[in-house]
């Protein structure tokens, strides 16, 4: 049976929201963000505000500078979810294949749909119309044989689009070949420079190349999951179970903060809010990711593997401040993060030999969890570790 | 300098030390061999300044001189060269140039000036003890040796020279292999080092089986002479942990078990395990033990291998590599294992003297 896959993608979402919700900022450039005399980014840009060049992640300042007659809002995230919630449950409507990606954009297999609701076209077309009925946002829909296609389909689409790719292999291919190397999935700043330094602009030089030369560019795996790609294949299928794979949190300073004491002491916040995560989802991590953003946005990130998967905060703060340590303050500190990964549920404990070492990680794990359990009952601030300056990471946290 | 060297020789020689040269270093000279040419013999050195190796050979040698040379490269001239004699001259600006039946080289070196002088240990004393035995005694414990960095202490080996007998020890914290060897250690002799791994690694690649290796240490570095080699090392501080406290007392159950049988029915069963489910369990019942994995994801294996036992049934889980570790490098035809409970440690030995301790994993 052919396949057929939708990638719906709501636009402009968190700023769609406000418009829909307050019709005076309708046809107005607006910004949901951080403020624009403060420190912070954009989460979300109307099409309004996007033509001032404004773009998520591009810090609020220069949104400010750019357009200073846009209307800028705190992210509201709670409506913002509300809308998702009703997005969603319309979407499976028409199939239960649904695989969320984000709060506002998810992929449907609707190749069985199809005898239901006909194709796949008017499948995204119903769907449009729904979403615009039900909640009033818009939603731009790619329609393709693969997940690749359909999200490449509805990001050409945007906004307010619809989108259907071709299925024979010899139109994609034509359809694939003008678009720039940086459509393709996994193509980022660092790959783009390289095959452009090789004179590799566009999917159509990519088709044409021998996957050895393309091997010495990228190394061999990138170049044959993007020799694939430009031919318009994946073989993906639906995951309808995204199971999590990893937990962080991030810290931005209100003021870029030069002393590593103070990044240290948020840092260790951050690790004991990831360990009561992870405690709550009862998993255990078997990587610790350490992620630093300077002054001048350079950002670094730092991994390493734990001996043995845990979830105590005990051994994360160890392995965190060990990668800490390890980076040379060369600025000021813009922002820190802390993440795990490798998430898996029970672990089988290796036992140790000296008694002597350290304590068992099961009684880390088990102070670990009274200690949240005793903040849940009794507040956050009522147990610390006798070295932390709580609520470093609590003030004046902003996402970016 | 100028000399004339077989190129059998000039190979085995480049062979023993390069395994030394880091593939990347932050020092460029370390990258190099220290090539040295002296009254009929020329010496070759390397180091990556924890573990260095100088091994000598026959030449004839007609104007005395040293320079360096990149190891790998040279040796992989050297290799393709034919079975011909290869005659290597140096000049003033350590540019060697390597003439071999039609085959010509020219090589740019760096002055030996620049690379590191080995140091020596200072020790008085020097235990001589048979190269195969101490290969040997490495090879039965240094895979027991933790690879986590953070516990510097335990990424090498312990060689005891104590009680009149040679200890070798190594542990991760999870299992711990011990062999010893008898030995004349004199009172004042007595001493311990940890060997760090590579240290380990580079005597197991050049230690033959014959011959007897000359050891001395100062307690701050420690080395190894045999044949025309010379190995040297730093050792690791720190205080090694007290291996004797962990040794468990008389077990309750002790199983006689065909070496080869147990480890191949462990790696059969070990091919289902997985990152997250990697325990095996070890049931001893009515003359048998039962080795089984379950992995959620993958599925079962159960193998059945037939011993001498009689006692109550008894199930442990172990990391069946930690299991089979040991039985890789022991040659015995029959093992015993001591089991007491499910959270006590095993113990294998063997009729020689080797011990190795083995703690348990939790199953959830």
């Amino acid at each position: 049976m052919k396949r057929s896959f939708l990638h719906v993608d709501m636009d402009a979402f968190f700023a769609a929201v406000e418009q829909r919700d307050r019709p005076e900022l309708r046809g107005k450039p607006v910004v949901v963000g951080a403020p624009p005399d403060r420190r912070g980014v954009v989460a979300a840009a109307s099409y309004e505000a996007r033509q001032f060049g404004i773009h998520s992640a591009m810090p609020s300042r220069e949104a400010g500078r750019r357009c200073p007659q846009a209307v800028f809002l705190p992210v509201d995230g709670e409506r913002y979810e509300k809308a998702s919630r009703e997005i969603f449950a319309i979407l499976e409507t028409f199939t239960p294949l649904v695989e969320p990606l984000s709060i506002d954009e998810a992929f449907l297999d609707v190749s069985g749909a199809r005898l239901i609701h006909g194709t796949a076209e008017e499948i995204a077309r119903k769907i449009k119309e729904t979403v615009r009925r039900k909640t009033g946002l818009t939603a731009s829909v790619g329609v393709a044989p693969n997940k690749f296609l359909a999200k490449l389909a509805s990001e050409l689409s945007k906004p307010d689009g619809l989108l259907v790719i071709p299925e024979p292999p010899e139109e994609i291919v034509a359809f694939l070949a003008p678009l720039p190397v940086s459509r393709l999935w996994g193509v980022g700043k660092v790959t783009r420079r390289h095959l452009e330094s090789a004179g590799i602009r566009t999917v159509g030089d990519l088709q044409s190349l021998p996957a050895d030369r393309l091997s010495r560019i990228t190394g061999k795996a990138a170049a044959e999951s993007l020799l694939h790609l430009a031919r318009g294949e994946d073989l993906r299928e639906i995951e309808m179970d995204r199971r999590e794979k990893s937990m962080s949190r991030e810290h931005t300073f209100p003021e870029d903060c030069r002393e590593r004491e103070t990044v240290e002491a948020v840092l260790l916040d951050l690790v004991e809010d990831v360990g009561n995560r992870l405690r709550l989802a009862g998993k255990h991590a078997a990587v610790v990711h350490l992620k630093l953003r300077w002054h001048d946005f350079r950002t670094i990130t730092r991994q390493l593997t734990l001996d043995a998967p845990c979830c105590d905060d005990f051994t994360l703060r160890e392995a965190a401040l060990s990668l800490f340590r390890a980076q040379p303050l060369s600025g000021p500190v813009r922002l820190i993060g802390f993440g795990v990964g490798g998430l898996a549920d029970g672990v089988n404990r290796q036992l140790s030999l000296f008694k002597s070492e350290g304590q068992p990680r099961e009684r880390k794990e088990r102070l670990s969890r009274a200690v949240d359990a005793i903040r849940r009952r009794f507040g956050e601030e009522v147990i610390g570790r006798a070295d932390a300056r709580r609520g470093a990471a609590r003030a004046g946290g902003r996402p970016g | 300098m100028k000399f004339k060297i077989a190129k059998n020789v000039l190979f085995a020689a480049l062979q023993r030390v390069q395994n030394v040269v880091a593939a990347r270093t932050t020092l460029p000279i370390l990258s190099n061999v220290l090539l040295n040419a002296e009254k009929g013999r020329i010496s070759l050195c390397t180091t990556d300044l924890e573990v260095s190796v100088k091994c000598s050979a026959e030449a004839s040698v007609q104007k005395q001189g040293a320079t360096t040379l990149p190891a790998r490269r040279l040796a992989s001239i050297v290799r393709e060269l034919p079975d011909k004699p290869i005659a290597i001259e140096v000049d003033d600006k350590n540019i060697a140039t390597l003439e071999c039946n039609s085959s010509y080289f020219k090589i740019i070196g760096m002055s030996e000036d620049e690379f590191p002088p080995m140091s020596m240990p200072e020790g008085q004393y020097t235990y001589a003890l048979d190269q195969g035995r101490l290969k040997d005694m490495l090879g039965k414990t240094v895979y027991a040796a933790s690879t986590d960095e953070t516990r510097h202490v335990l990424n090498g080996a312990l060689l005891n020279f104590k009680g009149n007998k040679l200890s070798v020890v190594a542990t991760d914290g999870r299992r711990l292999a011990l062999v010893e060897h008898e030995m004349e250690v004199p009172r004042e002799a007595e001493t311990e080092v940890v060997l760090p791994t590579k240290a380990l690694a580079e005597l197991m690649h050049t230690l033959s089986e014959q011959g007897t290796v000359k050891v001395r240490s100062d307690g701050n570095k420690i080395a190894f002479e045999f044949d025309d080699v010379i190995v040297t090392s730093k050792v690791i501080e720190g205080t090694y942990p007290n291996y004797r406290q962990v040794i468990p007392g008389p077990a309750e159950q002790r199983v006689t078990v065909e070496r080869e049988t147990l480890l191949a029915a462990l790696k059969r069963v070990s091919l289902v395990t997985t990152d997250k489910a990697n325990a095996a369990r070890l049931t001893f019942t009515n003359n048998s033990i039962v080795v089984s994995t379950t992995s959620p994801d993958v599925g079962e294996a159960r193998e059945t291998v037939p011993v001498k036992y009689t006692g109550k049934d008894i199930t442990v889980a172990f990391n069946p590599e930690y299991v089979m570790d040991p039985l890789r490098t022991l040659t015995c035809d029959e093992i015993y294992i001591e089991i007491t409970d499910d959270l006590s440690p095993g113990v294998i030995k063997c009729e020689t003297p080797f011990l190795y301790v083995l703690m348990p994993m939790r199953v959830t």
